[in-house]
């Protein structure tokens, strides 16, 4: 099996214009673009196992040079979240070549990932894991009042970081909710109940992608990714929608339909 | 003591209607003028259209201390957009559940298409949504701003 130097290599010579992917310098783990064969920083590409949207990199490399082709070393993941951005008019996967790296069985058991591979796999083997469904579980066993307050206590740790937002590949609105002042008050620490927390996952519904990068970042501990995929399987049992599937399918939340469409939906 | 002050809690309740200005909102106003009896409870706002009813202002009554949302519209079919509702219909089902995993009580939160013709249904709506919210009590989400918007005023 090749390793990511001769890849990135072939892509270069192979007509993409820059490769995007992360480098390992003595421990310092940094995403890295590379233009041409000489880098110096080709001696420093590393799959590792650190995660990095490097998604969010491409959305203004894309629109900077818009004649360029790039190349990206995508996990499952980030190819979920690529597709997802094309859709949202983000992301032009015409001008973009991906580089599959399948998880580890170990990365995608400590993960949780639904899909811990990409649909094309030129690194690492394909393992399957399963997302964990315990807090989801849990929170459904409460009754009404219970929930709040278990939902209550979880979002009174948070300290309004926006680490969650800042990590999240699926985040790129110039105007953001979470800072206008007439939905979330300026602040005020903790963010209001429930607003800041049920704006965040309305928005994300049919559009995360279940990275788990939110929960990673998120200093207080706060079981974000389970409400995030709660909401998807929501979207999914609702409105027949999970995002980062297929390149083709649309978002039922981003066009209005037919009447046959809600016809079914309201018979429900 | 307490009694008392369960039954002016129940006097309080307060509910936000979203009501669409082509169906909905000529229909309060018939019932109105057909002097249908209906509780005095609601704060109406007037919308171009339901399909206009963004998520967040839903969040936002309820965070204001609004016991009970209601959104009104036009007859899918008959929305004066043609298909504007057809996104309140897709919205609502995705608010729904989310509050519902929340932990905020289903009948709360409630979508009804009521035309311009349909006066007498608009005050049926009314009675039995308030009914039903009032039987709910106060909502748990009332905070420090709750309590301050006047319905009627
Ligand atoms: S899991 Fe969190 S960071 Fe990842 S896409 Fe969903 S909301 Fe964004
Ligand atoms: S990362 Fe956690 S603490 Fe920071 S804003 Fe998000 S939920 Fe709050
Ligand atoms: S105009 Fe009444 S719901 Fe669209």
């Amino acid at each position: 099996m090749s390793d990511l130097k001769t890849i990135v290599k072939e892509k270069l010579a192979g007509g993409a214009d820059a490769f995007l992917c992360l480098k390992n310098e003595e421990g310092t783990v940094l995403p890295a673009l590379i233009t041409d064969a000489d880098s110096p920083d080709l001696e420093f590409v590393d799959v590792g196992e650190s995660r990095y949207p490097l998604g969010r990199i491409l959305i203004d490399l894309q629109r900077e040079y818009p004649d360029k082709r790039f190349a990206v070393l995508v996990r499952g993941c980030d190819e979920r979240a690529l597709i997802e951005l094309s859709k949202l008019e983000q992301i032009d996967l015409d001008r973009l070549v991906m580089v599959g790296v399948a998880c580890s069985t170990e990365e995608a058991e400590a993960c949780g990932c639904p899909r811990p591979y990409p649909g094309d796999i030129a690194l690492g083997e394909k393992v399957e894991a399963a997302p964990g469904r315990e807090v989801i579980d849990e929170v459904e066993s409460l009754g009404d009042a219970e929930r709040l307050g278990w939902w209550k206590e979880q979002f009174s740790r948070c300290i309004k970081c926006y680490g969650c937002r800042n990590i999240c590949p699926m985040c790129f609105c110039k105007d953001c909710a979470l800072e206008n002042p007439h939905l979330v008050e300026p602040g005020v620490i903790p963010p209001d109940f429930p607003s800041f927390h049920i704006i965040r996952a309305l928005d994300m519904t049919g559009r995360c992608i279940d990275c788990g990068l939110c929960e990673e970042a998120c200093p207080a501990d706060i079981p974000l990714r389970s409400l995030y995929r709660k909401m998807q399987d929501i979207m999914e049992d609702k409105l027949e929608y999970r995002a980062g599937g297929s390149v083709e399918e649309k978002n039922p939340l981003s066009f209005l339909g037919t009447e046959h469409d809600i016809e079914k939906l309201e018979q429900e | 003591m307490a009694e008392e002050s369960k039954k002016n809690d129940e006097e309080d309740i307060r509910i936000l209607a979203f009501l669409c200005n082509w169906c909905s909102y000529a229909g309060a106003d018939l019932a109105g003028v057909s002097r249908f009896q209906y509780p005095p409870n609601v704060l109406d706002v007037r919308v171009m259209c339901t399909g206009t009813i963004s998520p967040y202002f839903v969040i936002k009554a309820f965070q204001e201390g609004m016991d009970g949302v209601l959104i009104a519209g036009c007859h899918i079919g008959d929305c004066h957009y043609l298909k504007g509702n057809y996104m309140t219909a897709k919205r609502f089902q995705v608010l729904r559940e989310a509050l519902k995993f929340l932990g905020l009580e289903e009948g709360r939160l409630r979508l009804e298409w009521v035309s311009a013709a349909e006066g007498e249904k608009y005050a049926d709506v009314i009675r039995s949504f308030t009914e039903e919210v009032k039987a709910l009590g106060p909502s748990p989400l009332r905070g420090k701003k709750a309590a301050k918007a006047e319905v009627g005023a």
